[in-house]
């Protein structure tokens, strides 16, 4: 009898402290509970399952202390004709033809994104226009070369620094934008995306682009996402010959 | 990564809803001089299991979690007997023409073709990966083709009020034993079950999935369709679509062997001011 109490007792003192120190343990009420074991986050990490959004969109990127982006010459040159361009015609951003939107567009667009995380990935669906990233947990970036098909978003890997999710992406076409303004990148953009994980409901981001062809030094952005508890993704569709 | 849906026409139009470089399921079934080691017939399709699933998926029968595809496309609406779906009179007309239309060499253009969500059950019967994912309250289907999303919502009974209709509509689950049961319903009536079947919006599509062993020890990941929908059909019918476990694409590829898919940087399949579609 006692025996059976004392293993009860440290089963729930063994609960309560996973509870506490790692967020996506099973209990009771556990919303995970019902996702089969294996695939549940690895213990220790933060748990940033769920719909996030930004709370005000962003525009025009700024470095992390409010400047301009260090862009080169060439490529300052080529921001400005956008920029008039934009003025001109909205119609001149390439988000009008419904094209992928790449990275870290993305990541600012004025929708909500899930977080869907697991064992070995973390996906990130995003409302605009149903596009999604897989971003595995289990290897190092992709070596860089010929063989990396240039994508729209990319290609990401992603892994943990304590509360922080970083996601490491490379292989990028050219054809997108890095923020709505029309601010260039080349294919040699790099993206460094960290979530880190403030509270309950609330993430902390810090976006790191290197782009030798483009800027004359790495530099870093900051976003925030909240949670959006109980909002489910809509379906959103974007057609450039909108005939339905 | 460009993958661009192209032209949809005749008897070609279900080998051309796979212009993407990976090898598929047809290619591998087809003739393959450049691959002696797929042998012939059963021995090709054991091969090819064998290649797909280096490595099997979880072993818990309701983890679906990695990816699955169509071994053996085919996106009809025959039923398992080979017999044609119960059709009211209209929709048998309907569906004839449009048969009769491609046979003729006219562009068969749906919402897929056109860059929209391919609707269910036709985007379940497309030949690409899909990616399950199990999360608190919801499973996901990540689709390779066109990055088609599918949330199905497991912590509830029945769609929310006012639930608007859509392209792949509002899907419920829930746990029968091992298998997963997704009704979906809130359907628009922009997209076709099949090629060339129509449906409305009173359709209700259920879906029966569990995994299963072949008799040569891979995982099926088998999809029991039933169709109801009592404004195109006399009465509901069902049709059988089988997954195979996808492990190598999880070791060999990037973006977890989902491969970017977009169906707007070129898509060709646009209809003219007249509505008609013509290959650009």
């Amino acid at each position: 009898m006692n025996t059976v109490l004392i293993a009860i007792a440290a089963t729930a003192l063994a609960s309560t402290a996973l509870a506490g120190a790692v967020s996506a343990a099973p209990a009771a009420s556990d919303p995970w509970a019902g996702v089969p074991a294996a695939e549940r986050p690895a213990a220790g990490t933060p748990d940033l399952s769920g719909v996030w959004a930004m709370p005000s969109p962003i525009r025009a990127l700024k470095t992390s202390d409010g400047k301009d982006p260090p862009l080169l010459p060439a490529a300052r040159a080529e921001y400005r004709k956008r920029l008039a361009a934009l003025k001109a015609n909205p119609k001149s951003d390439p988000v009008s033809n419904c094209w992928m939107q790449g990275v870290p567009r993305l990541v600012y667009a004025p929708y909500p994104v899930l977080i869907a995380q697991e064992k070995d990935r973390v996906n990130l669906v995003y409302e605009t226009n149903h596009t999604f990233r897989i971003v595995d947990l289990r290897r190092p970036l992709p070596k860089k070369g010929p063989d990396l098909d240039p994508q729209w978003l990319g290609y990401s890997v992603g892994h943990f620094e304590g509360k922080t999710l970083v996601v490491d992406s490379v292989g990028f076409n050219d054809k997108t934008w890095l923020d709505y303004s029309g601010l260039p990148h080349g294919e040699k953009l790099e993206v460094q995306e960290r979530y880190t994980l403030e509270g309950p409901g609330r993430i902390a981001g810090v976006v790191t682009i290197t782009d030798p062809d483009t800027f004359s030094r790495p530099w870093t952005t900051a976003f925030t996402l909240v949670k959006k508890p109980g909002y489910e993704l809509k379906e959103n569709v974007c057609v450039r010959d909108h005939r339905m | 990564m460009r993958r661009t849906l192209v032209l949809a026409a005749a008897a070609a139009s279900v080998a051309t809803m796979m212009a993407a470089p990976r090898p598929r399921a047809q290619e591998l079934g087809a003739q393959n001089p450049g691959r002696p080691e797929l042998g012939a017939g059963a021995d090709r399709q054991i091969a090819r299991r064998k290649a797909w699933e280096p490595t099997a998926p979880p072993s818990d029968p309701r983890d679906f979690t990695g990816i699955w595809e169509v071994p053996t496309p085919k996106i009809d609406l025959k039923q398992d007997d080979g017999s044609d779906p119960p059709f009211t009179p209209d929709e048998a007309k309907s569906t004839q023409r449009m048969i009769d239309a491609e046979k003729a060499g006219a562009v068969i253009t749906d919402a897929s073709t056109q860059c929209y969500p391919h609707g269910v059950p036709r985007l379940t019967m497309a030949p690409y990966p899909i990616r399950f994912v199990h999360q608190p309250g919801e499973i996901l289907m990540l689709h390779e083709v066109a990055h088609n999303v599918r949330i199905i919502y497991m912590d509830k009974k029945a769609p929310p009020k006012d639930t608007p209709m859509s392209f792949l509509g509002y899907s419920v689950g829930r746990w029968d034993g091992d298998t997963l049961v997704v009704e979906t319903t809130h359907l628009n009536d922009q997209t076709r079950l099949d090629m060339h079947t129509s449906h409305g919006p009173r359709a209700k599509i259920t879906e029966r999935f569990s995994k299963q062993k072949t008799a040569q020890g891979f995982t099926d990941l088998v999809d029991v369709i039933t169709v109801d929908d009592p404004d195109h059909f006399t009465r509901p019918f069902s049709v059988t679509r089988k997954f195979a476990f996808r492990g190598d694409l999880e070791a060999s590829l990037w973006t977890a062997g989902v491969t970017e898919y977009s169906c707007e940087e070129n898509n060709r399949n646009v209809p003219d001011a007249n509505g008609v579609v013509t290959a650009k």
